[in-house]
């Protein structure tokens, strides 16, 4: 165990099939505390599915996850939560009906209490302070009684973002942040999340196509094909490994 | 005048009523895409626990009453979630119907079977006096079947947004895998909804059986307005619920007392194609999209 200590993540052996295909075929890794992990691969390379996997959406065929030392297969995605690990997902998360400032406290607030301050505690579950950092912290502070939906897309996926850091206070999996996010967006969103891993050592696991995106955040990627691990390393190694070229432009 | 506001009030007190029922329709649909063709039959059953409990057993109303939420909650809650909706969930929304339509068929018939075929006289709830208001007669027990429905929706909907669990309850119903990500129990939620609608349904029971006497047919009209109700308020949304069956409720009462009294039935039908044609979302609710 003690090899373990400093890993959030640790998967072992993960395999998914869907009828005869292979979408998830042994993969193991760690995540390392504060670290930022890049997940890349061509489409259908079963990024999505291993996350599922891990946060317990699906539960795979055979292997194991460990978060902080725990083994979690088989438990629900709420009982996840309840250890600190949240996720993103490609389409946009945001509840539109409710404001910013309600959407972030919804996600942060099954960490605090029991069943009756749930029924009956105060609705914001004491958290106004820490959602309205989490909002300023994102620049999202003139908007923080909007509607979510009201939001643009960019915007929205910036909640997004924080919602997750909010749920997921120990370990974040972020689906293609940047998908869909125009260029001014991009940045601001990249040095918000360069930031705060740097400033509060936010540990996160990030599927992105977008490389430059990718390159710039992650100090370590995995590169998934056909359900497998094929290359892993520094964004300068990744660049340059013939197999992961040869991956993506299937020369 | 006079009979104008008469009609008004009476209709609102039905209308109210459908209300209840419609309410409980949208928040089972909102939280697991469930229609509930058996509602109108959920809210007939509850009236024959409570016969069971003052006629066949001999109790007061009132131990018949806890006798009656407490069969309700389980059988019309849990077990109606638990049996009936959670297998069928999975295979997509047509399974859902045909078994609610079939146990919807179950239940009158075995009411028909097992209890009476007859009306029922039920005890009322509220007094039976009338009361003179500018010269119209205004009968308090519409007054408090309306004053009860719209405090019980008001209640609800103050559940549904201002605490934490009624937020987890909308996270689920908006969006499900995000809000169970997110740490929301969604089993527990959407189990709350069930537990809810059949509070909801009991309520609407013991109101409208006084005034149209407890029978084993009763679900087929009353289930029909109130997914009507649901549809002109629109689905989605609570408060629609709740106008769709105030609405109904008051043409209902109008049309036949100025129209025609033998096509009463048909105007909620009337209303619901219109809507349908001109505004599908219902009055109040909004537009949903749909990846196919």
């Amino acid at each position: 165990m003690n090899s373990a200590s400093g890993n959030v993540l640790r998967v072992r052996g993960i395999s998914k099939s869907f009828g005869g295909v292979h979408a998830v075929n042994d993969v193991s890794f760690d995540v390392q505390e504060g670290e930022v992990l890049g997940l890349i691969g061509p489409n259908g390379s079963g990024k999505s599915t291993l996350f599922d996997c891990i946060l317990g959406q699906l539960t795979p065929d055979t292997g194991e996850v460990y978060v902080g030392g725990e083994a979690v297969a088989g438990k629900r995605p709420c009982d996840l939560n309840k250890l600190g690990i949240a996720r993103t997902f490609q389409m946009l998360q945001v509840f539109p009906e409710m404001t910013v400032l309600e959407n972030i406290i919804l996600a942060g607030q099954e960490h605090h209490g029991g069943m009756l301050s749930r029924l009956f505690g105060k609705r914001d579950a004491g958290l106004t302070e820490e959602a309205d950092e989490m909002i300023a912290f994102f620049r999202l502070s003139h908007l923080r009684d909007q509607r979510a939906g009201s939001l643009s897309y960019g915007q929205q996926k910036l909640l997004d973002v924080a919602m997750a850091f909010m749920a997921g206070p120990r370990l974040v999996m972020l689906d293609e942040p940047a998908g869909g996010v125009n260029l001014t967006m991009l940045e601001s969103l990249k040095e918000h999340l360069k930031v705060f891993n740097e400033e509060r050592g936010a540990t996160f696991v990030v599927i992105e196509h977008n490389m430059e995106f990718v390159m710039a955040l992650c100090s370590r990627i995995l590169v998934l094909s056909n359900g497998a691990i094929i290359a892993e390393g520094t964004p300068e190694e990744i660049r340059n490994d013939p197999d992961v070229i040869e991956a993506y432009l299937g020369a | 005048m006079a009979e104008f506001f008469q009609l008004l009030v009476s209709g609102l007190a039905t209308g109210s009523i459908y209300a209840l029922a419609a309410v409980g329709f949208t928040l089972l649909w909102q939280a697991s895409k469930v229609i509930n063709f058996a509602q109108g039959e959920f809210v007939m059953l509850p009236a024959f626990f409570i016969l069971i409990g003052t006629q066949v057993l001999g109790w007061n109303f009132i131990v018949a009453l806890l006798f009656a939420l407490i069969c309700t909650l389980v059988l019309l809650g849990y077990f109606f979630k638990r049996v009936i909706i959670d297998p069928m969930l999975p295979h997509g929304v047509l399974p859902i119907v045909i078994a609610t339509i079939a146990l919807g068929i179950v239940m009158r018939d075995s009411v028909k079977e097992f209890y009476s075929a007859e009306a029922q006289p039920f005890p009322a709830v509220f007094s039976e006096e009338t009361v003179s208001v500018f010269g119209a007669v205004i009968s308090v027990q519409d007054i408090a079947i309306l004053i009860t429905s719209l405090a019980a929706i008001t209640l609800l909907q103050v559940f549904l947004t201002r605490t934490r669990t009624g937020r987890c309850m909308q996270a689920t119903a908006q969006n499900r895998a995000v809000a169970e990500i997110l740490g929301v129990n969604v089993k527990r939620m959407i189990l709350y909804t069930f537990l809810i609608n059949a509070a909801l349904a009991l309520m609407a029971s013991v109101l409208i059986s006084p005034i149209y006497l407890a029978k084993f047919s009763n679900g087929q009209s009353i289930g029909l307005i109130a997914f009507i109700a649901a549809i002109v308020g629109g689905f989605n949304q609570v408060r629609g619920a709740l106008v769709g069956g105030l609405l109904i409720g008051v043409i209902d009462n109008l049309s036949a007392a100025y129209i025609s009294a033998e096509y009463r039935t048909a105007f909620p039908l009337i209303l619901l194609i219109i809507i349908i044609l001109v505004r599908p979302q219902g009055l109040l609710g909004t537009a949903e999209e749909r990846t196919v």
